[in-house]
């Protein structure tokens, strides 16, 4: 598989997915003006703005945020000079300036990189990672976290969160209006309604919540996708980040990083992927991506 | 008076898609140059670290002077070459002669084991990672400059964008084709 093929098919998905997103949306719009009339629109704009505050606040100081939280360290050249050289090298292959550099105390090993843009980036690894993998792993795994940065993917979760918070809180509301009289309400305007319109209204704005969770997770698999095809793109090198992936496979160190809220940032899912569904998760499973770079190293698609 | 708002409507896409395409060419074009700067800024790190790197190594290995005296040829070819050719050729001689010389080193231990050297040898490492994936980006940029040039509907603003088809950054060396090597 040429990984040039690769990046545009998933980057395609991505796009498609985040129009679903939007799809969806209008379909919440169309339910709330069906079951409410025009009163219903009223909420819009509070679920849009408490979403907004809560995403986009932690979107723009996400590089501190993350810090804070889990606790990384700062490093600079001179602490550590192979692991800057490392991302550096890599920087140049995909002209990105070189982020600041952390270091998590933790055993279990991963690594993840955030910031709202270029020049915000942060990328960190556990002390775990540094101790297990070589310096050709890490190169792959340090591709593939500034394979996030240039993608933007810091952005693109954070519109995904908006979206699912915005449509979560407006079917809260109104199954909270439904409840407690919105009845009388519904009785009074919407006497000549299709009643088949106001059951599927009804149950749009039921199951829109968990729709949109669905796609944010489906958008969140996707961008984790590119991000290996992305990565090849830089180092030229997909058994560099296959081998770290199979590292990463084989690890079953317990990892103190349960978070769920900042489990998508990480490069493997630090949350028990076994018991969750691959519908629930926030990473295509480790053998898919290993098997797609397997099949990137096959046909010598890796060299330019 | 329908048609006529149509008509501008669609006479604002199109200047807007050729502004767009124009834009593009332009940026790739810059892009190409910023990529190459890159190129000579880590080739420049190698250079100045060759001094250091071949009086260390004298210390150790007097009498190796056909080694010495072709990196030192090399890093001065280096510093005159100024086209695209040139520098890749230039660059292609130096790696070449570096490759040399880390060779000889292997045959002596002492040297091998002096904290100066190992320093040394890791900083030339990434650097010839950096001067590796500099040449890579390079040339993917002028990769995605010369299709624009040759694609619809890019190709249309060539001239008035003032973008010519730029050279591959090419180096003489089969070693180089391959995944740049990373070791500790």
């Amino acid at each position: 598989m040429d990984f040039r093929k690769l990046q545009s098919a998933n980057k395609l998905k991505s796009t498609e997915l985040l129009f679903g997103m939007a799809l969806l949306v209008g379909v919440v719009i169309w339910a709330l003006l069906t079951y409410f009339g025009k009163t219903g629109i009223g909420v819009v704009p509070f679920a849009v703005g408490i979403a907004l505050l809560s995403v986009w606040g932690s979107y723009w100081t996400s590089d501190k945020i993350v810090l804070t939280m889990t606790g990384a360290k700062i490093v600079t050249e001179a602490d550590n000079k192979q692991l800057y050289d490392l991302v550096s090298e890599v920087c140049i292959a995909a002209g990105l300036p070189t982020p600041k550099i952390a270091i998590v105390e933790d055993n279990a090993p991963n690594a993840f990189a955030t910031g709202r843009n270029q020049d915000h980036a942060v990328i960190a690894f556990t002390t775990g990672i540094l101790r297990v993998m070589d310096r050709e792993e890490l190169q792959g795994v340090t591709a593939h976290e500034m394979a996030h940065v240039a993608n933007r993917d810091t952005l693109v979760s954070a519109i995904a969160a908006t979206t699912a918070g915005a449509l979560a809180l407006l079917s809260d509301f109104m199954l909270r209006i439904m409840i407690f009289g919105g009845g009388n309400r519904r009785n009074n305007n919407n006497n000549d309604q299709n009643p088949l319109a106001l059951i599927a209204s009804l149950i749009v704005l039921i199951l829109a919540p968990l729709a949109a969770l669905l796609l944010r997770l489906a958008i969140s698999r996707k961008r984790e996708a590119l991000a290996d095809v992305t990565a090849v793109a830089f180092t030229r090198n997909p058994t560099g980040l296959r081998r770290a992936l199979e590292v990463l496979a084989a690890d079953n160190t317990v990892v103190h990083q349960k978070s769920t809220a900042v489990a998508h940032i990480w490069i493997e899912s630090p949350l028990d992927g076994s018991k969750t569904s691959q519908l629930f998760s926030t990473h295509p499973p480790l053998a898919t991506r290993i098997a797609t770079l397997r099949a990137m190293e096959g046909n010598g698609s890796a060299q330019s | 008076m329908k048609a006529v708002v149509l008509i501008v409507a669609l006479l604002l896409i199109l200047a807007l898609l050729a502004i767009m395409s124009r834009n593009r060419l332009v940026r790739a074009n810059i892009s190409v140059d910023e990529a190459f700067a890159q190129i000579e800024v880590q080739l420049k790190r190698r250079s100045d670290l060759i001094p250091n790197l071949v009086e260390t190594v004298k210390g150790y290995a007097s009498h190796e002077s056909g080694t010495f005296e072709a990196v030192v040829a090399a890093r001065a070819k280096a510093t005159t070459a100024t086209t695209v050719a040139d520098v890749a050729a230039a660059d292609g001689q130096l790696t070449q002669a570096l490759r040399g010389l880390l060779a000889v080193t292997e045959n002596y231990p002492d040297l091998k084991a002096s904290t100066n050297f190992l320093a040394l040898q890791e900083e030339l490492s990434s650097t010839e990672n950096k001067v590796s994936f500099a040449r890579q980006f390079y040339n993917d940029n002028v990769r995605t400059l010369n299709a624009a040039i040759k694609t619809f509907p890019s190709s249309l603003f060539v001239k008035s964008a003032g973008v010519t088809s730029r050279p591959f950054y090419e180096v003489d060396d089969p070693q180089d084709r391959k995944a740049p090597q990373v070791k500790f």
